[in-house]
């Protein structure tokens, strides 16, 4: 090896040993947000059943402790569920659909007649039941778990959750 | 494959030319380590840049966010620790080595003619250098960079007629807050960084001149390839990043203190290491000789120091060197001196440990409420961490406005003439204070409150049954605020509650609960409720009203707390305090 060389591979070698000690601390700075969150969604009382009519879809705030990176904010709404009451008889008696759009996220609203739903950001249309009506949403509004205690006028639990959006497929977020 | 690619982007670029012009790495000197301050200056620069605007992923400029959001880089990001403390201690190095460039070109006369626009750029790097250090220095809005700062733009404000008007212009109003955070971050992040890497292509450029057409008189040397002059550089910025890093490493990243608060009343700010001789001089300085330590002298060493070049002119061949040298030396030594006084008073000075501990403590608390997933830093801002933190606000206030009388845990700040506070409205208050009423923890040092002693005298109760009246009395304080008496009474726990007859009977006879029991036997404080947060605030505002205190000679009751004495919001922090309803420190190590 000439002492060129020589010097050509030590300057190379040198550069790594300045360049890497603070790139490899900076990549993993760069992917913390990929790093697990402590998740494990737990289920909130969001109504009675005796506030809910059949075939009369209500929206639900969901109010949680919400933690944006540093700051705390207590007893926030941190999303929102529609409630449906189903018929007499149907098992379970409330559906519950998160109001996220499965299409690209947006919040979706009850549609003019109240008999189905309307995104206003790309005008998906959903059955009450939740089926797409055209062609804009990949899938149908995504169902959430429900906790119904027995008795007269039950609390209603719901577990919510967030969906990767576009999928065909429900993918829960984190 | 990239060959191809590359030709391609020359040939319609002549990126090749560009580059090599760039770089223009013809060289007549010879490689000398003394040479690389320079270069591992400009390279700390880059790695400054890097890291910094990785911190501004995170990092959000205001009062009552950069706390939390700085907190948030060193615990919740990965390796955000390291990559603070590298950002922070390679700044610091800047700082040194900027100095250092100046002590080599003063040695080697670097600053003759030519050169003397080496010199100045040099001086202005270093005045850039220390300027991004301290703008930096306020960025996490913690105690530190509060109190430093207000301390050196109060001294940039004493300088005669222009001072209040920079100051203001600089701190963006009279008041320190959001406008200084986005004033100093502007400056931080594009300002300063933008006029050194301008000072710094300059002086390369400089360099590079005088390098490939040498001053008349100076020898060419033998001259050495680029890559040993890359080689010698590599090698001292890696000997000077691994210092960086092993302090980093050693101390766990840089400082964060406790947020910053403007009312808080003991912080002991200190400046950094290079500022120490000016706080010093500061100290040892009489008030109406002030703008001597803060503007003659600091003016006048940075005075001689540009005017350096044209002295040399001016004076006799190398006398001027000679005295600079000298000067420059006086000036290092007086510096260190006047730093190390102010290491030693500082070591010697009780007061100054005792604040120290205190800023300490309160740092770990607020890092420790922050962190806590039940806590976090309030949507108000980090400073309210502590404001809203029962142990530490609830228990300032009680010890300033309560102590004076009461005692906690059987200390307190005058001659006791009321009760201990310590767990007051617990199970084992309440125990303590029906066993032992006469104890100076309960009413012994009250005057004129002689009842619940001569309760204890003549009561019948068997132990057993008394109990159970502490089992029924121990419910009050957890009565919530929009309860009546009678919305709790009729309660089936309350009503079927084996204390409640025997609370009637034995302590019914002068204590009033609105429809339970009337008093009437003697004079006697209401206890509905006792030892709830509505019976305290109803104690501490009006301690003479007639379902409280008001019994007692009016120079034996307890002065009243109004609302603009101790708020709402305190006398929540001190209830809560008292209850220990707070975040439980952990235990010690
Ligand atoms: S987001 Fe709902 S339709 Fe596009």
């Amino acid at each position: 090896m000439s002492r060129r060389d020589l010097l050509r591979r030590l300057v190379s070698i040198c550069s790594a040993g300045l360049a890497l000690p603070l790139a490899i601390p900076g990549l993993a700075y760069l992917l913390s947000p990929l790093k697990k969150g402590s998740g494990g969604s737990s289920y909130d009382a969001l109504a009675r059943l005796s506030d809910l009519k059949v075939g009369e879809p209500r929206a639900f705030a969901v109010i949680r402790d919400l933690r944006d990176a540093w700051v705390k904010y207590p007893r926030q709404p941190i999303g929102a569920v529609w409630l449906i009451r189903q018929p007499e008889g149907v098992d379970p008696p409330v559906v519950a659909l998160t109001a996220e759009c499965p299409h690209l996220g947006c919040a979706v609203a009850l549609a003019a007649d109240g008999k189905s739903f309307l995104c206003p950001c790309h005008n998906s249309v959903f059955g009450i039941d939740g089926k797409p009506q055209n062609a804009v949403s990949p899938r149908p509004m995504d169902p959430l778990d429900i906790q119904i205690a027995k008795g007269d006028d039950p609390e209603i639990r719901v577990k919510f959750e967030r969906f990767r959006p576009q999928s065909d497929r429900r993918i829960p977020l984190a | 494959m990239l060959k191809p690619l590359a030709d391609w982007l020359d040939d319609r670029t002549g990126s090749r030319r560009l580059l090599a012009a760039a770089l223009d790495l013809r060289t007549t000197a010879a490689a000398r380590w003394r040479n690389t301050i320079g270069p591992v200056f400009a390279i700390l620069f880059v790695i400054e840049a890097f890291t910094g605007l990785l911190l501004m992923l995170a990092y959000s400029p205001s009062s009552s966010t950069a706390w939390g959001s700085v907190l948030y880089i060193d615990h919740a990001l990965w390796m955000g620790w390291f990559i603070r403390g590298v950002h922070y201690f390679a700044g610091q190095a800047m700082v040194i080595l900027g100095g250092l460039y100046l002590l080599r070109a003063l040695w080697s006369r670097a600053y003759h003619r030519p050169r003397e626009f080496n010199w100045w750029l040099g001086l202005i790097l270093l005045f850039l250098a220390v300027s991004l250090s301290r703008t930096g220095h306020l960025l996490p809005w913690d105690q530190e960079g509060y109190w430093s700062t207000k301390i050196e733009t109060n001294i940039a404000g004493g300088v005669p007629i222009a001072g209040p008007y920079v100051q203001k212009l600089v701190v963006g109003g009279d008041e320190y807050g959001n406008l200084t955070v986005t004033r100093f971050h502007a400056a931080h992040v594009v300002l300063l960084p933008v006029l050194l890497a301008v000072c710094l292509a300059a002086q390369i450029a400089l360099g590079r001149r005088q390098a490939v057409a040498p001053p008349a008189g100076e020898s060419t040397g033998t001259g050495s390839s680029w890559l040993e002059h890359a080689l010698k550089n590599l090698v001292a910025s890696l000997v000077v990043l691994a210092v960086v890093i092993g302090i980093v490493l050693a101390r766990g990243g840089a400082e964060l203190e406790a947020p910053a608060d403007p009312t808080s009343g003991d912080y002991p700010a200190r400046p950094d290491w290079y500022f120490l001789w000016l706080f010093q001089l500061l100290r040892i300085f009489p008030s109406e000789l002030r703008l001597v330590a803060t503007l003659v002298i600091p003016g006048a060493i940075v005075a001689v120091l540009f005017l350096i070049p044209l002295l040399d002119r001016l004076l006799p061949r190398g006398l001027a060197h000679v005295l600079a040298c000298a000067v420059v030396v006086a000036l290092l030594g007086g510096a260190g001196y006047l730093s190390w006084r102010a290491l030693a008073v500082d070591a010697a000075d009780a007061h100054y440990h005792a604040a120290r501990q205190e800023a300490d403590a309160a740092r770990d608390r607020a890092i420790a409420l922050a962190r806590d997933p039940s806590a976090g830093v309030p949507p108000e801002g980090s400073t309210f961490l502590l404001r809203l933190d029962p142990l530490t606000r609830g228990r300032g206030v009680l010890e300033k406005k309560c102590l004076g009388c009461h005692v906690l845990d059987g200390k307190g700040q005058g001659e006791q003439t009321a009760s201990d506070l310590a767990r007051f409205g617990s199970r084992e208050w309440l125990t303590g204070m029906l066993k032992d009423p006469a104890s100076k923890t309960y009413f012994g040092a009250v005057a004129g409150a002689e009842g619940m002693v001569e309760w204890k005298r003549t009561s019948k109760l068997k132990p057993q049954e008394l109990e159970q009246v502490v089992d029924f009395v121990a419910l009050f304080p957890s009565i919530p605020d929009d309860l009546t008496p009678d919305e709790w009474l009729s309660r089936k726990e309350i009503a079927d509650h084996p204390g409640l007859p025997l609370f009637h009977k034995d302590c019914g006879t002068c204590h009033v609960v609105e429809g339970l029991c009337e008093g009437g036997t003697r004079d006697a404080p209401g206890l509905f409720a006792w030892g709830s947060h509505r019976w305290i605030e109803r104690m501490v505002r009006k301690p003479a009203a007639l379902d409280r205190y008001g019994y007692l000679e009016p120079k034996h009751q307890m002065p009243p707390f109004a609302a603009e004495q101790v708020s709402s919001r305190d006398l929540e922090m001190v209830v809560r305090f008292l209850k220990g309803d707070y975040l439980k420190p952990a235990a010690p190590r």
